[in-house]
């Protein structure tokens, strides 16, 4: 009985935890200082979208033969980021690891921003972005349709699905928390905001049960996705006949990849969760413990990705060993030891428990693999492109300021974005939470 | 009042019924008639208004009806069934140097389109150089003089002619004293026949000839077709200039039929720095300037029998001992060249050997000087004895040797006239400055390369207030002229005449009254001995586009990257790998270029092939008025000449200065990295090893029944002279994107000419290889795009549909060749007006964002397609742009389906091989392999 009240007394801290963060926030002015740099780079982001349209992408660095530049490669770095939100919340509730419960939603939150991010970026990227639903099997009059051997057309339906299967699944996994945050609400504008959202929850067995169902088939949807979108993504590359790319290995080393960076940043905004909405008790060092596994464990099968991809260079000789050669000396060094110095080296610290656990060298580390995967990308797509067949059309990419102004652009909205999801809506999945102390104590007692 | 105040003055109701009531109140028709008598006794009956309204609309319909050409200039052969957008096609020339190059001019709505080379004129047989087909951009500069000025200030034509009449009385009076005419080299024969007339006139008037780019002697046309050993001595006859054409014609014509198994075609080349004509040798010997004459008395004692003189190099006695070997064995086909800038007295003896080798000779022989120099105008200006000066077509502001100190000297005379082009240099400096007329829309008169000549009919009425150079120079004798009356006094012939007509219409005067194909230009000074102070060889040159500076203000020549070094947009200091290496030199540093007093600043670049301690700059550039577009354009060469040496200069200094100037290079990689790019056979008739069938799931092409293009390039017979580029820009309205946006790789050309080297840096062999699209069979940019944008047609075409196209960019990526272009940004939409003109008609201007390439003339393709069909036979042939133009006939475009097609028995040459065969794209256009000897086996 004791056992009991005290379980109870600790769901009802754990909701009060959770649910008044948007009433009575914690830290509003870090908060507010943080969401004013964010808006202040969403501001550029803006600015860059507007030049972009106005000018055309001639205001980017990108030329022939590096057609593709920076939205192509932090195309993909977003996607990949957001890859591990759908891995940590679908896949481990699918294997039913319950360590999940506390970083699933911010988890399921950074996809969606990511993947809108990342989705963005390739429309941006168009010569005329206006008619990207070109590329969309919709009834034409002309009864054009899209180029089907295309990977474009492919990353295209990919990337659209694994955004609506996103939203999908965290929608329906927030749900009940948004009913209890409705019930639990004392000014009106928040009962009726929660209220819409909650669809009219109320926490019958029956309302459990088809969102049980509803929330499994979902997740059951989305993880066959990450594996499928990155593939697709990698296409992009492997697909074209150009020394670099032309390489089976791809689709994996891409989908680890995605993982490697995508737990990376879950690390990082962990960490930053953590601190801002004093919740150490909810995402604890065993939490900051699993993802260090996680990003370790990942870390290491890309690697062994590079290791494969040199080997396949090697084997495969001229014009592929040409672009190895290029990658290890040539004018983007810097991108490929950067890529596997930032990816590689701070992380082999992770081995550590001690490491693992600490908050601030966890974020260091995260850091310094969202800078390295995004210089692999850089790589993999710059100098491949710079020289690929022929001696004649040699030509160096330089990034200028509109390149990074639209990438730090991008940063800005997904800070944005986040930051007014925390501030606004359950950041931790309190229902599940509880669930599992629930199961925990049966298992207990 | 108005015609409704009838209606205020009625007294009571007074009911009407509509305006038109008032218009038969007969003080109002009074008032009517009265204001506008035109309309008295005008019936306004309303049917009479709306045919009033017919007529007018309809005769301003008329009105807007296309501009047309000169009434009386004669189309040419082919003339389709008239129609608005219907061509005309007309035989004409430009002038380059005083030489005419014939053309065919296509002109569209009555503004000329395209410039062609005339197939029936033997100094073009269709062919063109890059000049020519650029001369159309020429025509629609916006920077182009539009009216005549009066110290700077716009003037009107009367009160030009009223101060030329009042000169021409002056003169009269004085027998012509003090009036100097001061022209460029000039190959008119009216204007030749008008300067006549004004010195018989005027015998005591003084008539100057300025040409920068003239040497010692006049260049001598050759005969290359039947040259079996040729050995060039600091010499370029296949490199750019007036000769160009039909140099490259004669040996392109000996080339194929060595590759044929007829002959030899040996070049045998000594030069201090790499030209065309170098490139295409079979032996290249790099020499120092001041090693010629030695070579040339080694040359010639060798061909006597003598044993050569001491001092010459291993290297030199072997290259001298084979060519003399060669050119005794092909006595009768054999002879020598000479740079026109070397001494006459060298000449002397190149003319000795070449009567020795029973030489074959041009059927026309160089002209002789009948024009002062400039140095001489320039005394009399310093004398003051030039009372009145009138510059005719010639910059010398700009282009005089600075030791002559033009600008000065002329500021000193009394009334200073020039006639233009473009407000230039010189034109800053006159009292009055005469738009001149572009060649293109005036008539006149050239001689072309082969001697015989070409009447120049307008194929555009002027755009501007201009007057032909004709009528300027006419309006000496006070009324004004015809254009068309002078040039038809000159040739005793008018209007209506069968003879005169038949000469319009063929582009050639016959039978052809031969006159020298040199243009007239003054003897200049012998060179001084090349034995200067210790220090390096400047060798000064005119430059692959701007020429002598005529062309910088021309977009489509300042793109076109230069063909040695593919700069574009700028000229720079030529140095070899160990010079540069010496003086710590790299690409793009800024180095400073002295010899005696001048001294230039200017980028470096590093030219392989080069002789040691020598120095390359090339004249055209910092061009400091005539528009916009050349303007501040490099640096310029003309401030390191002197009168007397114009060419060569010892003792030039270089050192690096603090800076660096970043050029537009279109190909900054130069060798082709182990890869096999460009392949080789030893000799003619020999093959390349069989490329293996490589496995493919397509089926291969072509697949059904039909035309199957495709394309042949001979990389033997590619000189490398860009004619191909140029002409590629004219037909399919490509964008011209500026310096920064080359920098950055973003040039547009569809056709590129690429360039690489092989051997040692010092003495490298070069090749050149024009990459258009290969139109793959396997198309890796099909597969790429996601929207349909790029598909392949039955006939073969690998086709690019612009307004499907979204940019993507994945066709560009998946490119093994990279010929493809994209519009990055807004590339053409503030083009002015004038420059829209120029557009060809028939191809689609791009917007932004969009994916453009190559496209085998596809609007040629089609519109024989639909002539075939309309008249109902078989389609026959077509020819691309580049083909047309190249004036070597390396490039071959036809149907693969027919195997009698020339296209198809290129293709069957064991030469012919498909660049980057390993990606398996199965390209439609092919190679020919170069041959490295010109010897037969």
């Amino acid at each position: 009985m004791t056992g009991k009240s005290h379980l109870a007394s600790r769901y009802h801290r754990i909701t009060d935890e959770v649910v008044s963060i948007p009433a009575q926030f914690p830290a509003p002015r870090t908060w507010a200082v943080l969401f004013a740099c964010s808006m202040a780079l969403f501001l550029l982001l803006i600015v860059s979208v507007v030049v972009l349209l106005i000018r055309g992408p001639g205001i980017w660095g990108n030329n022939i033969p590096v057609g593709w530049g920076f939205p192509i490669a932090n195309y993909i770095w977003w996607l990949g980021i957001g890859h591990a939100g759908t891995l940590i919340s679908a896949m481990l509730l699918l294997l039913q690891e319950n360590w999940r419960n506390s970083t699933n939603r911010f988890a399921e939150a950074m996809t969606l921003f990511a993947v809108t991010c990342g989705g963005l970026y390739p429309v941006l990227h168009l010569g005329r972005p206006w008619y990207f639903y070109w590329m969309a099997p919709y009834p034409s009059t002309m009864t054009v349709w899209p180029q089907f051997r295309s990977p474009l057309t492919w990353d295209f339906f990919a990337v659209l699905t694994y955004l609506i299967v996103s939203i999908c699944f965290w929608y329906i996994g927030i749900v009940p928390d948004l009913a209890s945050a409705r019930d639990r609400a004392k000014k009106r504008r928040w009962q009726l905001f929660f209220g819409i959202c909650a669809l009219g929850w109320r926490g019958n067995g029956r309302h459990w049960l088809r969102w049980r169902q509803a929330y499994t088939l979902t997740a059951a949807i989305a993880v066959p996705l990450v594996v499928s979108v990155h593939s697709e993504i990698s296409m992009l590359f492997a697909a074209g006949p150009i020394p670099g790319w032309n390489s089976t290995v791809f689709p994996p080393y891409f989908v680890l990849g995605a993982a490697f960076s995508g737990f990376a940043v879950v690390t990082m905004l962990a960490v930053m969760v953590r601190s801002l909405l004093r919740l150490e008790d909810l995402v604890t060092e065993r939490h900051l413990d699993m993802l260090g596994r996680m990003t370790l464990a990942t870390g290491l099968m890309t690697a062994f990705g590079y290791v494969a991809e040199v080997f396949t260079s090697l084997y495969a000789g001229s014009y592929e060993y040409q672009t190895l050669m290029d990658r290890f000396t040539g004018p983007y060094w810097w991108s490929f030891w950067g890529a596997v110095v930032f990816n590689f080296v701070p992380l082999q610290l992770l081995w550590q428990r001690r490491i693992r656990v600490a908050p601030i060298p966890a974020f260091l580390i995260g850091l310094s693999v969202a800078i390295g995967m995004w210089m692999e990308r850089y790589m993999l797509l710059v100098t491949s492109l710079y020289r690929d067949w022929l001696e004649s059309s040699v030509n160096l990419f330089h990034a200028t300021f509109w390149d990074w102004s639209l990438y730090l652009g991008f940063i800005g909205f997904f800070l944005s974005a986040f930051l007014l999801f925390i501030r606004f809506l359950p950041v931790i999945s309190q229902f599940e939470i509880k669930e599992a102390i629930d199961e925990g104590a049966a298992a207990v007692g | 009042m108005t015609r409704y105040d009838a209606l205020s003055d009625t007294r009571g109701q007074a009911f009407w019924q509509g305006l038109d009531q008032l218009l038969e109140q007969p003080d109002f028709r009074d008032k009517v008639d009265r204001h506008f008598p035109v309309f008295a006794g005008f019936d306004l009956a309303r049917r009479d208004i709306l045919k009033c309204l017919g007529a007018t609309l309809a005769l301003a319909g008329l009105d807007g009806c296309e501009r047309q050409a000169d009434e009386t200039a004669m189309p040419f052969v082919r003339n389709p069934a008239g129609g608005p957008g219907a061509e005309r096609h007309y035989a004409s020339a430009v002038e380059l140097d005083g030489v005419g190059q014939p053309i065919i001019g296509i002109c569209r709505d009555g503004r000329p389109v395209k410039l062609e080379g005339n197939p029936a004129h033997p100094a073009s047989g269709g062919a063109t150089d890059a000049f020519t087909q650029a001369a159309l951009l020429g025509l629609y500069d916006p920077a182009r003089s539009q009216a005549p000025r009066r110290e700077g200030a716009p003037a009107t034509w009367s009160e030009a002619e009223a101060m030329l009449s009042e000169l021409a009385a002056r003169l009269d009076q004085g027998r012509g004293m003090g009036f100097h005419l001061l022209t460029g080299p000039l190959g008119s024969p009216s204007l030749l026949r008008q300067i006549g007339e004004l010195r018989s006139r005027w015998p005591a008037m003084r008539w100057h000839v300025h040409a920068p780019l003239a040497g010692t002697v006049p260049e001598a046309v050759l005969p290359l077709e039947k040259v079996q050993a040729l050995v060039a001595l600091d010499a370029d006859p296949l490199g750019p200039g007036p000769f160009q054409t039909i140099h490259a014609r004669g040996w392109s014509t000996r080339r194929r039929a060595y590759q044929a198994g007829d002959g030899d075609a040996l070049l045998f080349v000594a030069e201090p720095a790499p030209t065309l004509t170098g490139v295409a040798s079979s032996e290249r010997l790099i020499v120092r300037p001041r090693r010629i004459e030695a070579l040339l008395a080694a040359l010639s004692a060798a061909l006597n029998g003598r044993a050569a003189a001491a001092g010459l190099t291993g290297k030199e006695q072997a290259w001298v001992g084979r060519a003399a070997q060669e050119l005794l064995r092909h006595r009768g086909a054999a002879a020598v060249v000479l740079g026109a800038h070397h001494a006459a007295a060298l000449h002397a003896t190149v003319e000795a050997i070449n009567a020795g080798l029973d030489a074959p000779q041009a059927s026309h022989a160089p002209a002789n000087p009948q024009g002062e120099d400039l140095a001489a105008l320039v005394a009399a200006m310093k004398a003051g004895t030039a009372k009145s000066v009138m510059v005719l077509e010639s910059n010398p502001a700009y282009s005089a040797p600075p030791d002559l100190a033009f600008a000065g000297a002329f500021q000193r005379v009394p009334l200073r006239i020039h006639a233009g082009l473009h407000p230039d240099e010189t034109a800053e400096l006159v009292h009055w400055h005469l738009p001149l007329a572009h060649l293109l829309e005036s008539w006149s008169d050239v001689t072309a390369a082969d001697g015989s000549c070409v009447i120049v009919q307008p194929l555009v009425r002027p755009f501007f207030d201009v007057r032909s150079r004709h009528q300027v120079l006419a309006l000496f004798g006070g009324a004004v002229a015809d254009g068309r009356a002078l040039v038809q006094e000159t040739w005793d012939a008018h209007d209506g005449v069968d003879r005169w007509n038949s000469w319009l219409l063929s582009g050639r005067v016959e039978p052809a009254a031969k006159r020298s194909a040199a243009p007239v230009v003054p003897a200049t000074a012998v060179l001084p001995v090349l034995s200067g102070p210790g220090g390096l060889d400047l060798i000064i040159r005119r430059d692959w586009s701007a020429h002598d500076g005529q062309f910088a203000h021309n977009p489509w020549l300042q793109e076109l990257p230069r063909p040695l070094t593919k700069i574009t947009w700028d000229n720079a200091i030529e140095v070899g790998p160990a010079l540069a290496a010496r003086l710590e030199l790299e690409n793009e540093d800024l180095a400073e270029l002295s010899v005696g007093d001048a001294k230039v600043l200017g980028p470096v670049w590093i030219l392989p092939g080069i002789a040691p301690d020598t120095v390359l700059v090339h004249l055209g550039y910092g061009r400091r008025a005539g528009g916009q577009v050349g303007e501040g354009v490099g640096f310029d060469a003309y401030r390191l000449r002197t009168s007397g040496a114009s060419w060569h200069r010892p003792g030039a200094r270089l050192r690096k200065a603090n800076g660096h100037h970043p050029l537009a290079s279109t190909q900054r990689h130069t060798t082709m990295a182990g890869h096999d790019f460009v392949r080789y056979v030893e000799q003619a008739g020999a093959a390349l090893p069989p490329a293996p069938e490589k496995p493919s799931m397509y089926s291969p092409q072509p697949k059904g029944e039909g035309p199957a293009w495709g394309m042949a390039i001979d990389l033997d017979l590619c000189i490398g002279c860009n004619a191909c580029v140029t002409a590629c820009v004219a037909e399919n309205n490509i964008a011209m994107v500026g310096r920064e946006q080359v920098q950055i790789g973003r040039e547009m050309h569809w056709l590129r000419v690429d360039r690489y080297y092989s051997g040692a840096p010092e003495d490298p062999e070069h090749v050149f290889q024009p990459v258009p699209c290969m139109h793959c069979e396997d198309a890796p940019c099909e597969m790429g795009c996601p929207v349909n944008a790029t598909v392949h047609s039955p006939d073969g075409l690998n086709l690019q549909v612009y307004n499907r196209c979204i940019g993507t960019r994945t066709c560009q990526a998946y490119c093994p060749y990279k010929v493809r272009r994209f519009n990055w940004l807004d590339y053409v939409r503030e083009d002015p007006p004038e420059l829209r003109a120029a557009r060809n008609p028939e191809v689609t201007v791009r917007d932004r964002g969009v994916m453009e390439k190559c496209t085998y003339c596809i609007q040629r393709v089609e519109r024989a397609k639909i002539e075939a069909d309309a008249d109902g036979r078989p389609m026959g042939e077509v020819r691309t742009a580049c083909q047309q133009a190249c004036p070597t006939q390396a490039i071959v475009f036809g149907n693969l389906a027919d195997s009698s097609s020339e296209v198809s028995r290129r293709k069957r040459d064991q030469r012919d091989f498909a660049l980057l065969e390993e990606a398996n794209t199965r390209p439609r256009t092919t190679y020919g392999a170069r041959i490295r000897k010109g010897r037969k086996s």
